[in-house]
């Protein structure tokens, strides 16, 4: 397999129509918006790139699992096929289906969480993080240093640093951690990895104070390719060996299966405790639908663990980091600061350096994904201090060192020339940035304010 | 014509695995005699529910193919979004990925410990929502209803008169909202008629209590409307669906039922402040409000389901295969709630086994035999989904002991029911050899999902 190509291994079965609007349809289309890409609607929209998140396109095996849903309410023959593909990929003994991964997490938060834990991570999630909170925890950073800089080479930015969780346990002691969330190809430092060596060390520090581990594996298989190209010892090993590793060394994971599984809807929770997954069965007919069915339609169980089974291909993963790659190079090479190294599902452009003349409390980062898309018609999405949201207790604004605009690349949908459009796009808004101002809320939701959040410029 | 022929030829099959009895026994022992349990492909007719179980036309598999599943702001929601409001008529409206999930963010915004909400009867994931948030859910059916025998037309309809007395009693003060589930699912698929509707509304509106719809089977109550309430003869279906929702402030809605889908729904109301805050609930546990945790092929699906469901040669189709099935159990002599509702058929468990003791579950153990008997499988509606009161921990038996038979939409045919007919009828046969049932676990809420069984 060549390493510089990075050749789809699909060709295209069924195209989706797209159209250009002008100029002054998109700055029509982002003041109704309030100057929030998420209130644009679609069909204004000509390369969306918002999110990777149920927007990937299913392969023809997909869609003929779609025709196989058995919609039975209870006992679908798609749930056993689900489960066992769980088990067989992931190693998880038990699965709970959910609509989606967000389902997911509310049901983990509310069986493991008490009032006054901590839950330590790499990294905080807009969802994850809000969950957490509501169940009466209090999220804590355990990343690495290195996360927080956008400069920073270090192959493996989504790793633990254990002084940072030994100091946790030495102030509120390990009976107050219910678990330590880690995720794979942790989003917002930029879809950076972990390593498997700091994974094992984690197993050992979680054994040794009886803490449980779980995964958050929505992009698992990216960060096993990352395993694969850059962690001694596994370059022979296939991608769906290391996904299986990864998994076991972790107790249970919540899945947003709308990422790496390549299907518009659904979601997991696993586990290997026959206790826990008791009680999630008890719960998931409050929130989600019957065990068997978990929200999701049987059609949809079915695309879902045929998707599994294709996300740990070698030469998917190969080509899907690959495309990633390519846009994040060709922007970087036109002198754009952006994340380093470049990460799974996406580009992050580093916005407070694209953008120096918009302080953070003028949402550099909303501004400059407001102004791509009037450049270009190109949709991305704020990973900054707007979808940092602010403290629980102080109120105060959250002011993340990573201040970024993510340009996500949908799994099997856009082709080498619309990279090519977008890295030009890119390299437009770079050449005008003067003109771009700052913007302010004229409407702020109390909880996860970027999805809803209206602005005006400045 | 008398003949009943179903306005539509069937397009897709799917293959029934056929089973023998003794593989029967041994699949129900390993399900705890419960139901829920089994494996599908053990089931040969499977009346479990109605519920995301129908057959989707031709045109809603075209729409599924255009879905559009842009996260935020896609086509098919455009579509769903003016679907809904051409029929239900409401300014707000809230995809969720199925009904209970409408329920938890409505009573999540509205109920609070100590609140009372008001229902003809509320369903059990409505019950469930409402006790989860330190709610009463109260039952107020019509006088009507105790008689399985009468021929009342409405015996869905809500008691005014106890409605009346409950508000003087808690004032709006307690009660967040007035709800009325059409049809009446737990009172045996009963229509409540347009009078009814005007009333609860009315007393309602005068006390300053919004009131809301479960509107699962909208359009088999409009057609009940049409077909036996005077006056409305000569309306259109979708028009008496359209003055049932102008009464309302909102309402939840399943789409797995009376949208032909196999997931999906919605929460519509009136109140844009409080429909902000129920989107603020939405994204954490459904998703995005464009798309509330349902793909946009969902969404398309259930925009083409909403048209067609108000056609009103299916709904004559579906009422009238309904009343076939009652009709000859009722000549038989076989105890069944009539006359007969539109989405299933009840069969009176108490009266079908009176030697058995209502906390010994009569309904479970008539359950388990028509499984044993046939393979068809119907779900109990009695004292092990509404017996226990998840607060005090106590059992009482509940008002009905059902065995509920859900016909879903489009699925089954004729002679499909003379199977389930000649099962009933050699089961009833020998109904006195039949044992109760007791439970060896449960969880605390909606536990006949869950629950594992033995003979007693």
């Amino acid at each position: 397999m060549s390493t510089h190509t990075w050749a789809e291994p699909y060709k295209i079965k069924m195209v989706e129509l797209i159209k250009m609007t002008s100029r002054e349809d998109r700055l029509q289309a982002i003041r109704t918006a309030g100057y929030n890409t998420f209130l644009l609607r679609s069909d204004e929209v000509y390369i969306d790139l918002l999110t990777d998140s149920g927007a990937g396109a299913m392969s023809d095996r997909q869609w003929a699992g779609i025709m196989m849903g058995d919609e039975a309410y209870a006992g679908s023959r798609n749930f056993y096929h689900l489960r066992d593909t769980v088990e067989e990929y992931y190693s998880y003994a038990y699965t709970v289906p959910c609509h989606q991964g967000r389902g997911a997490e509310n049901i983990l938060s509310r069986i493991l969480i008490s009032d006054g834990d901590y839950v330590p991570g790499n990294m905080y999630f807009t969802t994850t993080r809000l969950h957490q909170e509501l169940a009466g925890a209090t999220f804590v950073d355990v990343i690495i240093d290195e996360a927080h800089d956008a400069e920073s080479r270090h192959p493996f930015k989504g790793n633990v640093d254990f002084a940072k969780l030994d100091a946790l346990v030495d102030e509120v002691g390990a009976d107050k951690i219910p678990y330590v969330c880690i995720a794979t190809c942790v989003n917002m430092a930029g879809g950076q990895p972990i390593s498997l060596e700091n994974l094992k060390q984690l197993r050992v520090w979680c054994d040794k104070h009886d803490i449980m581990l779980v995964h958050d594996m929505t992009r698992v298989a990216e960060n096993a390719h990352f395993i694969q190209c850059r962690e001694d010892g596994y370059g022979d090993k296939s991608i769906r060996q290391i996904v299986y590793e990864i998994c076991e060394l972790t107790d249970a994971a919540t899945m947003s299966s709308k990422k790496d599984a390549m299907v518009n809807i659904g979601g997991f929770l696993a586990m290997n405790d026959g206790k826990f997954y008791e009680q999630a069965c008890g719960l998931v007919v409050v929130y989600e639908g019957l065990h068997t069915y978990g929200g999701m339609a049987g059609r949809d169980m079915e695309a879902l663990a045929i998707g599994i089974t294709e996300s740990v291909q070698d030469d998917h993963i190969h080509a899907r980091v690959g495309q990633v790659q390519y846009l994040g190079r060709r922007i970087r090479d036109a002198g754009i600061p952006i994340v380093n190294p470049i990460g799974g599902h996406a580009v992050f452009l580093n916005a407070s350096k694209m953008l120096p003349h918009i302080e953070q409390d003028h949402f550099p980062a909303q501004a400059l994904s407001a102004a791509l898309y009037v450049e270009s018609g190109v949709r991305s999405m704020e990973r900054g201090i707007v979808s940092a949201g602010r403290d629980k207790i102080t109120g105060e604004n959250h002011k993340p060192n990573l201040e970024l605009v993510r340009l996500t690349i949908p799994r099997r949908v856009y082709t080498q020339a619309h990279m090519d459009v977008t890295a030009a796009a890119v390299e437009e808004v770079m050449k005008r940035r003067d003109e771009i101002r700052g913007l302010r809320f004229t409407y702020e939701p109390e909880v996860l304010r970027f999805f809803q959040a209206r602005f005006e410029q400045i | 014509m008398k003949t009943i022929i179903e306005p539509f030829r069937v397009k897709m099959v799917e293959p029934i695995k056929l089973t023998t009895r003794e593989q029967r026994e041994e699949m129900i022992q390993s399900a705890r005699f419960n139901p829920f349990l089994l494996a599908a492909e053990d089931v040969i007719i499977d009346l479990l529910t109605d519920s995301g179980t129908s057959a989707m036309s031709s045109e809603a598999w075209a729409a599924m193919m255009r879905g559009d599943e842009s996260y935020a702001g896609a086509r098919s929601w455009f579509r769903f979004r003016d679907a809904v409001q051409g029929i239900f008529g409401f300014e707000q409206v809230i995809p969720t990925h199925q009904g209970r999930a409408a329920e938890h963010i409505l009573f999540g915004v509205m109920v609070n410990p100590g609140s009372i909400v008001p229902n003809n009867t509320h369903f059990d994931t409505t019950r469930a929502n409402i006790e989860f948030n330190g709610g009463e859910a109260l039952d107020l059916p019509c006088i009507e209803a105790e008689d399985l025998d009468s021929d009342f037309p409405f015996k869905g309809n809500m008691d005014i008169a106890a409605l009346e007395k409950v508000v003087a009693q808690h004032g709006p003060d307690n009660i967040p909202l007035i709800m009325v589930t059409v049809t009446n699912n737990s009172g045996g698929g009963q229509p409540v008629s347009m009078e009814n509707i005007r009333e609860i509304s009315r007393v309602a509106r005068s006390a300053g209590i919004p009131f809301y719809i479960d509107a699962c089977r909208f359009a088999e109550n409009a057609h009940f409307i049409k077909r036996r309430e005077a006056g409305f003869e000569n309306t259109a279906t979708i028009d008496i669906a359209r003055e049932v929702f102008s009464y309302a402030d909102g309402c939840t809605m399943s789409a797995k039922k009376d949208a032909f889908a196999n997931i999906g729904g919605f929460l519509c109301t009136n109140d844009a402040e409080l429909a902000l805050r129920e989107r603020n609930i939405l994204i954490l546990t459904e998703g995005f409000p464009t798309y509330g945790g349902l793909a946009g092929r969902d969404l398309d699906a259930i925009a083409v389901g909403l048209c067609e469901i108000l056609d009103e040669h299916y709904l004559d189709y579906r009422l009238l295969s309904t009343h076939y099935v009652v009709q000859h159990l009722l000549d038989a002599g076989i105890p069944v709630i009539a006359p007969a509702g539109g989405h299933a058929v009840y069969l009176d468990a108490r009266r079908f086994l009176p030697h058995i003791d209502p906390l010994q579950y009569p309904g479970q153990a008539l359950a388990v035999e028509l499984y044993l008997e046939a393979g068809i499988r119907g779900v109990e509606i009695g004292s092990v989904m509404f017996g226990l009161d998840p607060h005090t921990g106590l059992e009482t038996p509940a008002r009905l002991e059902l065995l509920r038979l859900a016909i879903p939409r489009r699925v089954y045919t004729q002679s499909h029911m003379d199977y389930v007919l000649e099962a009933i009828g050699l089961v009833w046969e020998r109904r006195h050899d039949i044992r109760g049932m007791r439970i060896q676990k449960a969880p605390k809420f909606l536990r006949h999902f869950t629950a594992e069984f033995d003979w007693v």
